[in-house]
């Protein structure tokens, strides 16, 4: 592993932390320790998957975007939206007021990620049918998914689709054709996403696999929520004409972006949420799921609809998606272009490295030996279990000590046995 | 009839391994060393949704010692595998999971019936393996054979009206060692 420190998009506010541990035992790769009363995130571990920002009721876990700020240092400004930003609003605004909501932000160019949905698909079912040999497929699109493989199922990493994300695609693609059409240097155009989630922003500031420059910054649908809404409000009376793209929108949602891959040929499966994907990740590893085809992950619930930054339920979000896509008619999309670039390598990713977290040792005879030691050190802990320790579990505190990051002494509940046997001894005697 | 067949014959027996690691697992078994770590696991009669646990358990320990992740899918499929059988053929039982340097000695005990038709299992002619694993009473699902697939080892044995155990052996590295 190497030791460049990781990017993540959350901060702690120490201030605000109470040291509850209710962080701790939520997080699915048991990052978040509390020591001194304060909870620490091991960027090693941690998959930005925002499960202890929903758990944290003192608002002392937040997710982190770029200020907006930041597009004021390019000539030509790119936005490239997230598809679930569209189920966020309520339903007398329309697609494309919400749209154009989004150019009044200052930026010169605002695209979808949907409108390369149909894209995707195609290129989706192609890989498929290329590599036979490997099944299934497994999704690349949710960050987080794309983390937990690296650090706890390494073993599946070549099941990875091998290609970039939509956001990511489109952002190679428009680079260069904005380089072209404006004359504009590279420097010069500066392109964000607007994301549902604190993984896409680590995604940007620390892309796994990404051969080149990808985005300049990526902002939280959340934070630019309340300017948008002022926009809108403007907006309405004199609704846009632009175009949009309803068909595409299936992208925010991971059942239905999997029904559009399953076809005769090809069986797609769609899981959603943290702990389902974590479930399934390991009964593919163990080749119990080789009959799909395809499986669609995304660490959220529902897809993307659920990410942090969302304002709306995802379930009400994904209602209204749903219906966008049904009543609506998309805009002319020209891909051959994106085709070329397809066929040229232009979108591939690097294949990505494992970056296990599970083992003890890298020798196994070492290993074993720490094994040994965490047993024994697990028969003298109470079970109970309660994270008082600031440790996930009493098996994650004997780890941890074995691992030389904490003592026996931080478990409270042996420190409370042992004061109460001091103060009685001497009575006894 | 039930004391008839107490005098012929109480145990059924199976063997399995895999070409070439006969040597190592006869010593490992003459041997019998202590393990370094076991993990048990409790398995409930018809119990479904507990029923993998403790494989569950055994594949966890084994990624934190490192091991190479196609043995580990051998180690979890076959421990899988097994503890449904038992869940799904016995009054219950228990897995217990030894580790030892280089290999996973796993050992599954039941609390009977036993094998319920052991005459005929027993009869000689029932002679390809496959079969007379079936016939030794863990249905006709593909529990057993996949087992077998998997496992670099895999002793059965059975007392009549009494209990099951299956053994399993799986080597960390191809050769044995
Ligand atoms: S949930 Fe975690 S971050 Fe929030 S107060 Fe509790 S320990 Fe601190
Ligand atoms: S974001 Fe997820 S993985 Fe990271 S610390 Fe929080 S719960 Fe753990």
């Amino acid at each position: 592993m190497d030791n460049k420190k990781y990017f993540h998009a959350l901060q702690i506010l120490e201030d605000n932390c109470t040291g509850c541990t209710a962080c701790v035992r939520v997080c699915p790769t048991e990052a978040i320790r509390v020591r001194d009363r304060k909870a620490h995130i091991d960027p090693n571990r941690c998959v930005d998957c925002g499960e202890c920002i929903f758990a944290c009721q003192f608002h002392a876990i937040i997710p982190r975007s770029d200020p907006l700020d930041l597009i004021h240092n390019f000539k030509y400004k790119v936005a490239i939206i997230s598809t679930s930003y569209f189920g966020q609003f309520t339903e007398d605004i329309s697609y494309e007021v919400a749209k154009q909501a989004l150019y009044e932000l200052g930026f010169d160019d605002v695209q979808e990620e949907a409108m390369v949905t149909e894209f995707m698909v195609k290129v989706i079912q192609n890989y498929i049918r290329a590599n036979r040999d490997k099944r299934p497929i497994i999704s690349s699109n949710c960050p987080t998914v794309v983390r937990l493989i690296q650090l706890k199922y390494p073993s599946l990493l070549p099941n990875l689709f091998h290609l970039e994300a939509p956001m990511s695609i489109l952002t190679r693609y428009l680079r260069e054709k904005i380089q072209e059409e404006k004359g504009l240097k590279e420097d010069d155009i500066g392109i964000f996403l607007i994301v549902p989630c604190a993984a896409h922003v680590t995604a940007v500031h620390q892309p796994e696999g990404a051969y080149k420059h990808l985005q300049d910054g990526a902002f939280s649908i959340g934070m630019i929520y309340g300017k948008v809404r002022e926009h809108i409000k403007n907006l309405q009376n004199n609704p846009p004409q632009i175009a949009t793209y309803p068909k595409g929108l299936t992208w925010a949602l991971s059942g239905v972006q999997a029904e559009l891959v399953d076809c005769e040929d090809i069986r797609a499966l769609s899981v959603n949420g943290v702990e389902n994907v974590m479930e399934i990740l390991s009964r593919v590893e163990d080749h119990y799921l080789d009959q799909y085809d395809y499986i669609v992950m995304r660490s959220c619930t529902n897809g993307c609809v659920g990410g942090c930054f969302n304002v709306e339920n995802p379930f009400v979000a994904m209602s209204r998606i749903k219906k966008m896509i049904k009543e609506g008619e998309n805009g002319e999309v020209d891909i051959h272009e994106l085709e070329e670039l397809y066929d040229e390598g232009e979108f591939d990713v690097a294949p990505l490295t494992p970056r296990p977290i599970m083992e003890l040792d890298t020798d196994i005879k070492a290993a074993i030996r720490k094994m040994k030691q965490l047993n024994e050190i697990l028969t003298s802990l109470p079970g109970l279990n309660c994270s008082a320790c600031g440790s996930p579990s009493c098996y994650a505190l004997a780890e941890d000590i074995v691992l030389g990051k904490a003592t026996i002494e931080d478990c409270v509940v042996l420190l409370k046995r042992h004061s109460k046997e001091d103060e009685q001894d001497p009575q006894q005697k | 009839m039930r004391d008839f067949a107490a005098a012929r014959s109480e145990m059924a027996e199976y063997w399995h391994i895999r070409l070439g690691l006969e040597d190592p697992v006869k010593k490992f078994f003459s041997q019998a060393p202590e393990a370094d770590v076991t993990l048990e696991a409790d398995i409930p009669e018809k119990d479904f949704n507990s029923a993998g646990r403790g494989s569950a358990e055994v594949k966890n320990l084994l990624k934190r010692l490192g091991v190479d992740p196609e043995v580990l899918r051998r180690v979890a499929v076959a421990a899988y595998e097994a503890e449904i059988n038992v869940a799904a053929h016995s009054l219950g039982g228990s897995m217990t999971s030894n580790i030892h340097p280089e290999l996973i000695h796993m050992v599954f005990q039941d609390n009977g019936p036993g094998i319920a038709d052991i005459e005929q299992a027993m009869i000689p002619g029932f002679s390809t393996a496959d079969e007379m694993v079936r016939e030794l009473g863990f249905g006709a699902g593909l529990g057993l054979p996949n087992i077998q697939k998997n496992a670099d080892a895999l002793h059965i044995s059975s007392e009549k009206g009494d209990s099951t155990c299956l053994e399993i052996i799986i080597y960390f590295k191809n050769d044995g060692q």
